[in-house]
């Protein structure tokens, strides 16, 4: 699936211009980070592009037929949103019927939703909590219950909407073996958070917002060297990547490993 | 002299609908104005300790405890929720559960606590002037809470809870939506605060933070505090990795590259600490390499 985004601009009831033009283009599988200070309208941005707000100005395609001309419940299908608060999208009495409640409206088979709970709820690691109420949950199983209940529809292109906050580290690995999974089976996943550590390690494209606008778009490369758009967008290197720049190492570090190799080469170069 | 503030007494807690118990035997104390983070797994307990420290356990949430905590001579069981929120803070988890959801403007949210404690109009007008200025939401205030970003929700939740000067902070990874440098900014609030004599509890998962401006940390896992110390006993233990947690990544990469004679320290915890330490072994080197005259 293809989406492009022509223009768009977005101005809520109350006057605030949250988009002032935006244009890009998704296309394939490789993740998506999209990073930025708060109120920089990334969530407004993302909730564009299924359908669930919908443009002031501008143009949203997707396969090159208007996003306009068809309901959300219609892009629902191909593109799943997860709210960044799963209070706002939990609403069964177990974590089951939650899992089930999309497919069902899709028409599927008994037998093809029994099996996506047990492939999805394995993946999202709440196999053990089927039975439980989704507000028994703590916060971040309730996150990999919102994400499991937008998965089960098998959507072509997924949003997630700030699914690091609060992770551990083992939840953030299972966010990792998420976003590795959609990008395997051909499934783009587009990516809203501030964990930067997290973005180096598993996305592959960066879009950086700032006051309504993209400021800059690349790979983690072209972002993070780029000094005068991080101060811009309130973004900050990982911690990693901020001493190798401190010391002034020839090339960027993102991983710990890198930063040896690096600083390794520094101290024996004469 | 300091006091201690918080009494953790040999405190177990079991949610009434859960079969195994939240809490187990959890033992520690608080100092009157120090720094304590929580760190620890997701699950392990520790918003659970959260909402006991400030009373919603056992007041709020039913289920079955034993132990005691106190909180500046109170017994968390025997006074009300309000009674301690005049002593102890609470800013939530997650930061919509902090909105009283009576307020049309985030002026009036922030009014909501002083109301109840029958601060007088004036006093409530400039006392909200001031705390939305430090915490930077000076141009919401206007704005309906409901409408606000979660990153912008977060910054009032924390307005909301600084803003009735509790004694005791309690912070539930009150930064996790916060752009970088907004969570910094936010941090180096926090911990002037802690510099003016609060005493901060902060539960948090960036161990980079932790190390930078807890004076303790405890490590808790499936309800029990396992580890407990300054933040270099803590992160230099051995048994670390056992329970789910990362030293900050500052520790590997110096912990590889300084040898002894380099310097007094030998591993760095913080930011400047790794910066200076890796600057001394590059000026060592480099003099090392210089070829002989």
């Amino acid at each position: 699936m293809k989406i492009e985004i022509k223009n768009l601009k977005h101005k809520y009831p109350s006057g605030g211009e949250a988009l002032r033009g935006i244009n890009t283009t998704f296309e394939g599988s490789n993740p998506v980070a999209i990073i930025g200070q708060n109120g920089a309208g990334k969530t407004t941005f993302a909730k564009h592009l299924n359908g669930l707000l919908r443009p002031t100005e501008g143009q949203i395609l997707i396969d090159g037929e208007s996003i306009s001309d068809h309901t959300t419940a219609y892009w629902s299908k191909y593109i799943g949103y997860v709210f960044q608060n799963p209070d706002n999208q939990l609403f069964l009495e177990t974590v089951r019927k939650e899992f089930e409640f999309g497919p069902k409206q899709q028409g599927l088979s008994r037998h093809e939703i029994n099996d996506r709970i047990e492939f999805i709820s394995d993946l999202v690691g709440l196999k053990h909590r089927l039975s439980t109420h989704p507000f028994d949950l703590n916060a971040t199983e309730k996150k990999f219950c919102t994400i499991g209940s937008i998965l089960m529809m098998d959507p072509k292109i997924i949003i997630l909407d700030e699914p690091t906050c609060g992770q551990d580290v083992e939840g953030n690995q299972r966010l990792a073996k998420i976003i590795n999974y959609l990008k395997n089976n051909d499934r783009l996943c587009i990516t809203i958070t501030h964990d930067m550590k997290f973005v180096v390690r598993n996305f592959d494209q960066i879009i950086v917002m700032s006051k309504g606008e993209i400021l800059k778009s690349g790979n983690k490369y072209n972002v993070f060297s780029d000094v005068k758009t991080l101060l811009e967008s309130h973004v900050a290197p990982p911690p990693i990547t901020r001493v190798g720049q401190a010391l002034r190492l020839k090339d960027i570090s993102f991983s710990k490993e890198e930063f040896i190799d690096h600083f390794t080469r520094r101290i024996h170069q004469s | 002299m300091t006091s201690t503030l918080i009494q953790v007494n040999h405190f177990s807690y079991r949610y009434n609908q859960e079969t195994e118990v939240a809490l187990k035997n959890v033992h520690f104390e608080v100092a009157s104005g120090e720094f304590v983070a929580i760190i620890g797994a997701n699950g392990s307990g520790k918003s659970t300790l959260c909402n006991a420290l400030v009373g919603l356990i056992p007041n709020y949430f039913v289920g079955f405890s034993e132990g005691s905590i106190i909180v500046d001579e109170k017994d968390t069981a025997a006074v009300s929720v309000g009674e301690l929120s005049q002593t102890i803070g609470l800013v939530f988890q997650n930061p919509f559960n902090q909105l009283s959801y009576t307020a049309d403007t985030v002026a009036e949210e922030l009014a909501f606590g002083l109301g109840n404690r029958g601060v007088p109009r004036e006093q409530m007008f400039s006392k909200i002037k001031e705390i939305a200025e430090l915490i930077q939401i000076d141009e919401l205030l206007d704005k309906n809470p409901l409408e606000l970003s979660g990153g912008q929700v977060q910054r009032v939740a924390l307005a909301s809870a600084i803003i009735l000067e509790p004694k005791i902070l309690v912070l539930d990874e009150c930064t996790t939506q916060l752009d970088p440098i907004g969570s910094r900014q936010i941090m180096n609030i926090i911990k002037k605060l802690n510099e003016n004599g609060i005493t901060i509890v902060m539960v948090d998962h960036d161990m980079e933070r932790v190390a930078k401006l807890a004076d303790k940390v405890y490590v808790i896992q499936h309800g029990t505090i396992v580890l407990g110390g300054t933040p270099e006993e803590v992160f230099c233990s051995p048994h670390l990795a056992e329970f789910s947690v990362n030293p900050p990544d500052y520790y590997e990469i110096t912990k590889k590259f300084i040898k002894p004679g380099y310097s007094e320290r030998d591993f760095a915890l913080t930011e400047s600490q790794a910066i200076s330490l890796l600057q001394e072994v590059i000026l060592y080197e480099d003099r090392n390499q210089k070829p002989q005259a």
